[in-house]
């Protein structure tokens, strides 16, 4: 005889949507999924109490999620769960599946419907599908960005950025493996023991106390004007970025409070504050990240740079573009883009140092994995007319 | 022939005329004509009609750059210009008494079309006030939840105005090669 099969501890299935209990995450995060929910799944999934869910979702990264897990299975030993975390997790409870963060749409779909269909399952006699359940279990979900060779297409690329400025500015190191601790060492470089790191101490020094200040040292002079936010210098970009590319070249250094009355000399030439230590920044970083980045955690961009005003690196512009849609983490955007890491990295350390991007610190952030790029229709004529700006055909 | 459009808006003298024209293959159209009292003291020759400028692509398709009339009374013209448009340029002076209240009206008059496509701001003239800076603007913004872009632009320069266009594209598709 076939009938639906019930679970003791389960609230009734449910021919509407599937009801689903959030537990350990915060009200970001349960916006998160409802809006996932409500938006991409089409309403198939609602989010409810643990009391009226059918099944729970927990986040093992909230504090004492082991904990909350343990508790949840005491209350509830056969009830369906997919646990969540940030670092993968092999389960022998055929009652729970585990979805590593950030969560891609597709697999916690699946998890969803693996559970759904043994609540709905109709043979009393058979086996649950999910048998000794595995992360692997759930079938494996295509890659969201389709693996294409990672052609650097330098056509477009090359016309805002000579090849020797490139060099310069973005260097040639090959992808990472971030698995790979050696690969991860050498992404990193500490802005504060280059130039750019003494511009960004001086400029805090002269906002805190209000006035200019000198940066005395090696190279032609460089004075920070606060009253018309502007730096001067007199080096030129030759002169200035042997100072920048090497480190600990700032040790005999001195800060030194502007005289009244000063007025810079007729060589000098100005810059915004963001567009010399954006500069700065690039010549530093050369293609790394600085040092404590965590190349999975997403990224945000407070807001779009100023890019007439400032050294455009390859890609910076679907790079902001990206980021201003939803934070992705480094290694996500290279790979969402299909293109080199080091133009992700250069661009992060760029904005970073002028305080436009950052890492994401909130829970919600790392709890869906960001959707696939969507192509336009137009994106044929959208090339042609980048081209064409760009001084091609 | 394959046929498509950018659309330029901005308040009046934010430059739209000479954006089109910096960018376009062809001397722009404008049909100008003598202004009104409420505009005529800002530009004495402002677009009562609209500019007209395009761009010629090598696979036989051509990009319109359309400027809509700078004066608020011809506002029933902005909707039928918009139609089948690629997405908004709008330009904003720096110079002019109150620019936020300027970018807050046209985002308000063109909403429906920014919501089916994207929009870029270029602020003009900032080399004559300095003030508000780019970060104000994006302030005025906060509440909105738009990370729109905004590039100080000088409306006379092909690559800013490029730039402007670039930032539009990349913003409808990020994952367009370049």
């Amino acid at each position: 005889m076939k009938s639906i099969k019930t679970m003791t501890n389960l609230t009734e299935p449910s021919l509407g949507p599937t009801r689903l209990a959030a537990i350990g995450m915060d009200q970001r995060q349960r916006n998160a999924l409802r809006v996932l929910f409500s938006n991409r799944c089409n309403k198939r999934y609602v989010l409810t109490e643990e009391a009226s869910s059918e099944i729970c979702i927990l986040d093992l990264d909230s504090f004492g999620g082991d904990q909350k897990w343990k508790e949840f299975r005491e209350r509830h030993p056969d009830w369906p769960l997919i646990l969540v975390s940030i670092n993968s997790l092999e389960i022998s409870d055929r009652h729970t599946l585990f979805v590593q963060k950030p969560i891609p749409v597709e697999r916690l779909i699946a998890a969803i419907e693996s559970h759904r269909r043994n609540l709905t399952a109709v043979d009393t006699d058979s086996e649950p599908a999910i048998g000794s359940t595995h992360c692997n279990d759930i079938k494996p979900i295509p890659s969201e960005h389709p693996t294409r060779n990672k052609v650097v297409s330098t056509r477009r690329a090359a016309s805002l950025m000579s090849a020797s400025q490139e060099q310069a500015f973005i260097g040639t190191s090959p992808d990472i493996d971030p698995d790979d601790p050696e690969h991860i060492n050498k992404i990193y470089y500490n802005p504060e023991h280059y130039l750019q790191g003494l511009v960004q101490q001086a400029l805090n020094q002269a906002v805190r106390h209000n006035h200019n200040i000198d940066i005395e040292g090696p190279w032609p002079g460089i004075t920070l004007d606060i009253v018309n936010n502007k730096i001067w210098s007199s080096a030129t970009d030759r002169q200035l970025r042997p100072y920048c590319t090497m480190p600990d070249t700032t040790l005999e250094v001195q800060l030194s409070p502007v005289e009244a009355g000063w007025t810079p000399p007729a060589e000098a030439t100005k810059h915004s504050f963001q567009s010399f230590i954006w500069q700065l920044a690039l010549w530093a970083s050369r293609g790394r990240i600085p040092e404590g980045t965590n190349i999975r955690q997403p990224i945000y961009l407070r807001r779009w740079p100023n890019f007439t005003r400032l050294i455009i690196t390859p890609y910076a512009m679907p790079i902001a573009a990206l980021w201003a849609e939803q934070p992705r983490s480094l290694l996500d955007t290279a790979n969402a883009l299909n293109i080199p890491q080091r133009y992700v990295f250069a661009f992060y350390s760029a904005a970073c140092a002028v305080q436009l991007a950052g890492e994401t610190r909130r829970a919600v952030d790392t709890l869906i994995a960001p959707p696939a790029v969507e192509k336009s229709k137009l994106r044929g004529l959208f090339g042609s007319l980048l081209d064409r700006l760009r001084g091609g055909k | 022939m394959n046929d498509h459009k950018i659309i330029f808006s901005g308040p009046v003298g934010v430059g739209k005329t000479t954006a089109i024209g910096s960018i376009s293959d062809i001397e722009p159209i404008v049909t100008d004509e003598k202004a009104s009292d409420m505009t005529k003291s800002q530009k004495p020759g402002t677009t009562v009609a609209m500019d007209y400028g395009m761009i010629s692509l090598d696979n036989r398709e051509r990009i319109h750059l359309y400027g809509t009339p700078g004066q608020e009374r011809f506002d029933f013209m902005w909707e039928i210009l918009t139609h089948g448009g690629i997405g908004l340029i709008l330009l904003v002076s720096n110079s002019r008494p109150d620019p936020f209240s300027d970018m807050h009206f046209f985002l308000d008059a063109f909403k429906h079309f920014i919501s089916r496509t994207k929009v870029v701001i270029g602020v003009t003239q900032m080399d004559l006030s300095k003030k508000p800076r780019l970060e104000d603007y994006y302030l005025q913004l906060e509440d909105s939840g738009l990370k729109i872009p905004i590039f100080e632009a000088d409306a006379r320069a092909k690559r800013d105005v490029s730039l402007l266009v670039e930032a539009l594209l990349y913003s409808i598709d990020p994952g367009l090669e370049g």
